[in-house]
């Protein structure tokens, strides 16, 4: 095989591999349909991928130690129920509402960690249960609540939370690519530039080391689950402002796209490895994807529900992939021995 | 002799709770015991039944197959899509052609697991979504109609009595107990997922019996499919959503661990019947959906806790 050809495949290193990926997409759709290469479809991209990113951010602390978070979905789905509750119901003022959820999203995820960390049960089966339960909480809220029977918010203020752009007049830079950027960030410096980072890291890579190391295993995971529960309120209050809408269903079946995105861009299931940068550039991916069937199917007659095989087969060659590279280095250690 | 007692102890236990169950709704509906409740209480849990039957011994290999509710969907749109064109094929092709996509769906599965050593549960995962995707694709989204008598008689006809779903569910359970229980293959199983290096070395052909595995778990998910079909006469791509929840829970419930190597088809058994009688009795006494889907969550929790807790004090005596 041809050297370049190898590093390219086998390097550890996944970062560039998608930036070209991401650039050839960008290509290929521009190339093949006329409305795809616009500001205003730019916008529309940056527009639909927020709580995507951010639900994207939550679950790559889980995988950073090793476990997986099926519920943050549903987590989004009741901070879109208890958003419009609140402000229907309650009548809180906005930056009540917004803490509130948040604070909410925390304790689901807290629920989460004390169920994997103190009686043990395997992070998926967890979450897959939590998953049910806080959706069916969602739907009993939005069902039994007379005011909740339509979940459209009209509140300037509310809406400017997610709608808001930078300066207010010639709309450059929308307010959620200011969120995305703020919690990438501070993430980003959290992740390894603190110690508590860095702690993270090591409970992923090894728990037993990380242990023996001196590091309370249980609080940092802990600590993950509250991180990613509280995400995912965040990105349930971005997409309620954006859409001017909570409904029960909100989010259903994010969670699919949400661990395609994590592990495309790089952060290994098994823990303790993978970068932000790959996370954001696999999620602009999935969303350049959706945008562009979009027009593509404008242009050819191929359906636009193409765009779920696609992600499903981008999945599996991202794994397989990574299972190649593995068993590659495997073999290497092995001769070098 | 102390590891029999404790197996026949927790299936045992299953059963006394199924039991307390069947009582406990017989008194608060008068309609539970009926001939007619029971036979949709059993005819709907075949349904999922069948499917929970041959995931167990993936479940005892320790993989797991998240891709069921897809290929159901997937199934009833390619059966239903093929019979609705003007000039179709013999139906008997037809359903075979349905079978052939789960089988299809399961060697991809298989291959990716076995050959590449991918995660199952990304794999399936990623199954999943394809198979959604496609369900969407085949069908543009639409529900598509199809009355046809074979596939009616699957799902609706009787055998002396007995709904044919059931007679199908009876002869998947018996098979596959004697297959995982009484077989050199179902021994195989057990081996891997205990150790599947030791396995492996030993002389199992790991790879080749994983592979079958997986490939009759999507048969059988088609089977489920095509059941559904017949019972809606309508094949639409949403079909099976979140089947897969189900389908897991009752497993895990029936005392299979997702670590491996433990676990039993009378379990399975158990666990499917205590979730089919509990949503049927708990919906017959007038408990809404929303808060059925909160009992299921927090059954599939409950359960675990305490297989959990239970190895945890064996292992710590």
């Amino acid at each position: 095989m041809k050297a370049w050809l190898r590093s390219f495949i086998y390097s550890d290193d996944i970062v560039g591999a998608l930036t070209i990926f991401l650039g050839l997409l960008i290509l290929f759709f521009a190339l093949m349909t006329p409305h795809f290469w616009s500001m205003n479809n730019f916008y529309s991209i940056i527009g639909n991928i927020p709580a995507m990113a951010i639900l994207c951010l939550g679950l790559t602390y889980v995988v950073l130690i090793g476990d997986l978070d099926l519920s943050l979905g549903s987590i989004l789905g009741i901070t879109a129920i208890l958003a419009v509750f609140f402000f229907k119901v309650m009548h809180f003022p906005l930056w009540l509402n917004l803490i509130s959820c948040v604070i909410i999203g925390g304790l689901f995820g807290a629920l989460n960690g004390i169920i994997v960390t103190k009686i043990g049960i395997n992070s998926i089966i967890t979450t897959l249960g939590t998953m049910a339960i806080i959706r069916g909480l969602a739907f009993w809220i939005a069902t039994d609540v007379d005011a909740m029977q339509i979940g459209r918010i009209t509140d300037p203020a509310f809406l400017s939370f997610g709608r808001y752009y930078f300066p207010e007049d010639s709309r450059l830079i929308p307010i959620t690519l200011v969120y995305i950027a703020i919690l990438y960030g501070l993430s980003y410096l959290f992740l390894n530039h603190t110690s508590f980072g860095r702690k993270i890291y090591a409970v992923g890579s090894n728990e037993a080391t990380a242990r023996l190391a001196g590091i309370n295993v249980k609080r940092v995971k802990l600590v993950c689950y509250i991180l990613a529960g509280m995400l995912s309120a965040f990105g349930g209050l971005v997409l309620v402002a954006q859409l001017g809408l909570g409904e029960a269903q909100t989010g259903q079946n994010m969670i699919l796209e949400v661990v395609t995105a994590v592990v495309l861009g790089g952060v290994l299931l098994t823990g303790g490895k993978g970068r932000l940068t790959g996370v954001i550039i696999a999620v602009l991916i999935l969303g350049v994807i959706r945008n562009g069937m979009v027009h593509l199917e404008q242009v050819t007659d191929i359906s636009f529900y193409w765009r779920d095989v696609a992600k499903g087969v981008i999945l599996l060659l991202a794994i397989g992939l990574y299972s190649v590279r593995k068993s590659f280095n495997a073999k290497r250690l092995r001769t070098r021995q | 002799m102390t590891f029999s007692s404790i197996k026949i102890n927790t299936t045992m236990s299953l059963f006394i709770f199924l039991a307390f169950l069947i009582v406990l709704f017989s008194f608060t509906s008068e309609h539970f015991l009926s001939p007619y409740n029971i036979t949709s209480l059993l005819t709907n849990l075949s349904f999922s039944g069948i499917a929970a039957i041959v995931l167990t011994p993936i479940i005892i290999s320790r993989g797991l197959d998240i891709s069921i509710g897809g290929v159901i969907g997937l199934t009833t749109v390619v059966v239903s899509a093929l019979y609705s064109q003007t000039d179709p094929l013999p139906t008997w092709l037809i359903l075979i052609i349905g079978l052939g996509t789960g089988a299809i769906v399961g060697m991809i599965n298989g291959w990716c697991i076995t050959a590449l050593d991918m995660d199952p549960i990304i794999t399936t995962l990623g199954a999943m979504a394809i198979a959604r995707g496609l369900a969407y694709v085949i069908s543009d989204s639409q529900s598509i109609l199809m009355f046809e008598d074979t596939t009616d008689f699957i799902s609706n006809g009787t055998i002396l009595y007995i709904p044919i779903p059931i007679i199908i569910f009876l002869i998947t359970a018996i098979f596959f107990s004697i297959l995982l229980h009484k077989s050199k293959f179902g021994r195989a199983i057990y081996a891997i997922g205990a150790n599947e290096t030791s396995a492996n070395l030993s002389g199992i052909a790991v790879k080749k019996t994983k592979m079958i595995l997986y490939v009759m778990c999507g048969i059988a998910a088609s089977v489920s499919g095509i059941i559904l079909l017949g019972q809606t006469s309508v094949g639409m791509p949403q079909h099976g959503i979140g089947t897969e929840l189900e389908v897991i829970t009752a497993v895990l419930l029936g005392g299979t661990a997702l670590s491996g190597g433990k676990g039993t088809i009378y379990g399975t058994i158990a666990g499917v019947l205590i979730l089919g009688v509990l949503f049927n009795g708990l919906t017959i006494s007038g408990v809404r959906y929303v808060h059925l889907q909160i009992f299921q969550g927090i059954l599939l929790l409950v359960a675990v806790a305490t297989y959990e807790i239970k190895t945890r004090n064996e292992v710590a005596r």
